[in-house]
């Protein structure tokens, strides 16, 4: 059988997702390089088309770059990706390892709690948490989070009961060691590979949550993302395509590359389905 | 190429047409409006949501018009006269009016319609008719309104929009504020309530009975409602749909169907209701307890260019708290002009003599600006807002609320320090302009009015002359001495007098007549 990294990278379709991200990534780490100025400072004529003198790809409705506005859209878009699918995994985790292992009245109250999560239509639910919580960079992680983390619960209590019944396991229990002990160091650990892929497939879903909620004016007030220039170039399709069709182009890459390398991080480690 | 050689023979008969009758109105057609959002009844009388009066002036009629001057003309009213001490206000009413369930209109239905339910239920009326202590009927046809103190402001709140007059015999029975006919007006307008589906239109029939001879000329007005902004550009560029105003079609689409031959766009229309956009200081806390602090935020503010790029050309700045539409009647002032040349630098200058230098990081200090929750213009003003205090050294981080939490941090709670804001001057600088400055509307929890909380005795005093005068020179005086002083002060940056577009078809003529633009009854519009 081939090692995990001759599965991961042996697969060219994740050399594209990683590539992509790290181009993102680099991008929001160095925004403040790459884009020095405000990208909501007023810096040109009202949308000029892209290729204008100096601005690669254009201006909006108010003469900001569009540009600029895509390289600090990716430091905040994916920050709020990554911190709320961050919470959303611990928080899913810890529910879900706990109603996995001790079963019983635990697992129907969690289980109950989480059904009732999973019954509130998602985005509806992360609207109104916004709308509650006034719209910021930090709502929105919690907004997000909270509407992401039943799966996440779900996956891990199927593992960890699926992991509790292993020899392993019992001769943990003889040994001696404590529940928090077993549960964290022998169970958890063999649980990781369905729980890191679910996670980086839930960045991609948070991305997008995160989008829509910013095109829908819930966003990160004074905070340039992807949504947010989408939002704000909609009532302009007719007239300046590139504000909705240049951000729309990145967001549908990254969802894209986060998928593949999820994918690719899927057939990796569950090298069975992979063969099928 | 084919349909388009038959509309072009289509387009020439009608041509043909309409030049050989070109001597008489054309009778008949069916004229689409556009109203949005749709109105939540059709009791304006009651209530003073925007899109009502748009649909219920076609099926009411008022005391009174107004030309485009902002002068009264005949109405229900054929004539009337004002006492010289503005206490005794003589109606002599037509005597060829009925309702359109065929009872007459007399003295007793004006009466009850003021002293029942406009002064009673009334947002507005309850301010406007306060000092309207009787209506007296000497006759079916004379209403003789009695007066404790003048209300000169009174004579202009008299059309059907504002003040409908509603007929007795079938208002009179049962709780005016939950009324049977709420959503099934009847009046004596040129238009007959005919069938209300929710969420697509009203439809009004031609009232054959109007007493103008001969009009209205249209046979039909249905009034159309599509929550989809792009949806009503494409209807009224379609044809579907004929006339759309205040704000129902996207502003830069406005400029695309004005390009068409089938679209006209006029501003006109709006003269009586005078949109202002402007931004409210909080007087009472630092910074903007300061003067100076306030005037350089007043300067700072790009005027033009949020004209242009957020309004897309629909507006001019403004140049005080009274709209310019009042310059031909006189009660009107002009204040400071924040627009000069060298306002960046003026701004500076104020703020460091204020006692607010800038820090290493050339930050003097940082705010949380408002942004009014009425949709993405707002947050686009907002957004250019902080621009503009960058370049004086404020940082201000934008906050977006839904409408009831900014309502009550701005008048009720006054948890704010800048906001921005949208007021109406109305038909009367007494109405529209005095509630956002004068100290006796300081009323937390009551929404559109003082939320500045800023005020002063001689400011105060100004306006209280100016609603009791009868003459017309006093007031004008009051409000040119009122308007050096408010911008002065500045409690709230005056920014821009809207000039909403009206869009309509060139197929009809005649349909915006009036200071009330879509509020107009259509009595004269017809098929060109």
């Amino acid at each position: 059988m081939k090692s995990f990294n001759a599965r991961f990278y042996g697969n060219p379709r994740v050399y594209l997702g990683l590539a992509w991200l790290a181009l993102v990534a680099v991008v929001a780490i160095f925004a403040g390089v790459f884009a020095p100025r405000d990208p909501f400072a007023i810096v040109g004529q009202p949308f000029l088309p892209p290729g204008s003198e100096g601005f690669l790809l254009g201006t909006d409705s108010l003469g900001r770059n569009v540009l600029a506005g895509l390289i600090h859209g990716a430091r905040t878009t994916l920050m709020i990706a990554v911190l709320s699918t961050v919470a959303a995994v611990a928080f899913g985790t810890v529910l879900g390892a706990l109603a996995g292992y001790y079963g019983g009245i635990v697992d129907d109250i969690l289980m109950r709690l989480t059904e009732f999560f999973q019954t509130i239509p998602w985005f509806l639910f992360a609207i109104v948490l916004v709308a509650i919580l006034s719209p910021s960079a930090m709502n929105l992680v919690i907004a997000i989070a909270v509407v992401s983390w039943p799966p996440i619960a779900r996956v891990v209590r199927a593992e960890v009961m699926a992991v509790k019944a292993r020899e392993f396991v019992q001769a943990a229990v003889v040994a001696g060691q404590r529940d928090m002990g077993i549960l964290f160091g022998q169970i958890l650990p063999n649980t990781l590979s369905p729980l890191i892929v679910t996670g980086s497939l839930m960045v991609a879903t948070a991305i997008l949550i995160e989008s829509a909620l910013s095109f829908l004016g819930l966003g990160a007030p004074g905070q340039m993302s992807w949504g947010f220039q989408i939002g704000a170039g909609r009532s302009f399709l007719r007239d300046a395509w590139w504000l909705v069709t240049v951000p729309g182009i990145v967001i549908l890459l990254t969802v894209l590359a986060i998928n593949l390398i999820g994918e690719g991080l899927n057939d990796a480690l569950n090298p069975r389905l992979a063969d099928l | 190429m084919k349909s388009f050689l038959l509309t072009a023979a289509g387009l020439a008969l009608a041509t043909a047409l309409s030049v050989g009758g070109a001597l008489a109105q054309t009778q008949g057609g069916t004229l689409v409006q556009i109203t949005q959002p749709e109105p939540p009844n059709l009791a304006p009388y009651v209530s003073t949501s925007g899109p009502i009066a748009q649909v219920t002036s076609k099926v009411f009629d008022g005391l009174l018009e107004y030309n485009f001057d902002l002068e009264p003309q005949p109405s229900l009213a054929e004539s009337w006269e004002v006492s010289a001490d503005g206490l005794t206000i003589t109606f002599n009413l037509r005597d060829d009016v009925v309702f359109h369930d065929g009872t007459p209109l007399t003295s007793e239905d004006v009466r009850f319609t003021i002293m029942d339910v406009l002064r009673e239920a009334h947002p507005r009326g309850i301010a406007t008719f306060r000092n309207v202590i009787a209506v007296e009927t000497p006759d079916r046809h004379t209403a003789i309104f009695r007066l404790d103190a003048p209300a000169p402001y009174l004579m202009m709140a008299l059309n059907s929009a504002e003040s409908p007059i509603l007929p007795a015999h079938i208002y009179a029975e049962g709780d005016i504020r939950a009324h049977g006919n709420a959503n099934e007006p009847i009046g004596s307008g040129p238009f007959v309530f005919t069938e209300w589906r929710r969420g697509e239109f009203v439809r009004l029939d031609r009232n054959d009975n109007y007493w103008r001879d001969g009009q209205p000329y249209l046979d039909r007005i249905v009034v159309r409602f599509i929550a989809d902004a792009s949806t009503r550009t494409a209807v009224l560029e379609q044809g579907e749909a004929h006339v759309a105003g205040f704000g129902a079609v996207p502003y830069q689409d406005v400029r695309r169907l004005e390009a068409l031959d089938t679209i006209e766009v006029t501003t006109r229309g709006y003269e009586m209701i005078s949109p202002i956009v402007e931004m409210i200081f909080n007087t009472q806390e630092p910074p903007f307890d300061n003067q100076m602090v306030r005037q350089a935020v007043n300067y700072a503010i790009d005027r033009q260019f949020v004209i242009d790029n957020v309004w897309f050309g629909y507006g001019v700045p403004a140049s005080g708290p009274i709209s310019s539409n009042f310059e031909p009647s006189g009660l009107f002032g002009r204040g400071i002009d924040f627009s000069v040349p060298d306002r960046i630098d003026i701004a500076n200058r104020l703020l460091d003599e204020a006692g607010f230098p800038r820090g290493a990081d050339g930050i003097r200090f940082e705010i949380t600006h408002d942004v009014t929750p009425y949709g993405e213009e707002w947050q686009r003003f907002g957004e250019i807002t902080v621009q503009n205090l960058a370049e004086i050294g404020i940082r201000a981080t934008l906050r977006y609320e839904d409408l009831p939490t900014w309502l009550a941090r701005t008048y009720t709670d006054y948890d704010f320090q800048l906001t921005s804001n949208f007021l109406f001057n109305q038909a009367d600088p007494v109405i529209g302009v005095h509630r956002g400055i004068h100290s006796d509307r300081i009323l937390p929890g009551t929404v559109f009015v003082n939320g500045s909380r800023w005020s002063s005795p001689e400011t105060d005093a100004l306006m209280d002359a100016a609603t009791v005068a009868t003459n017309a020179a006093t007031r004008q005086q009051a409000y040119q001495a009122l308007v050096p002083l408010v911008t002065e002060a500045s409690p709230v940056a005056y920014v821009l007098e809207l000039r909403y577009p009206t869009v309509h078809s060139t197929q009809f003529a005649d349909v915006i007549t009036s200071p009330i633009g879509i509020y107009g009854n259509y009595a004269f519009a017809h098929q060109r």
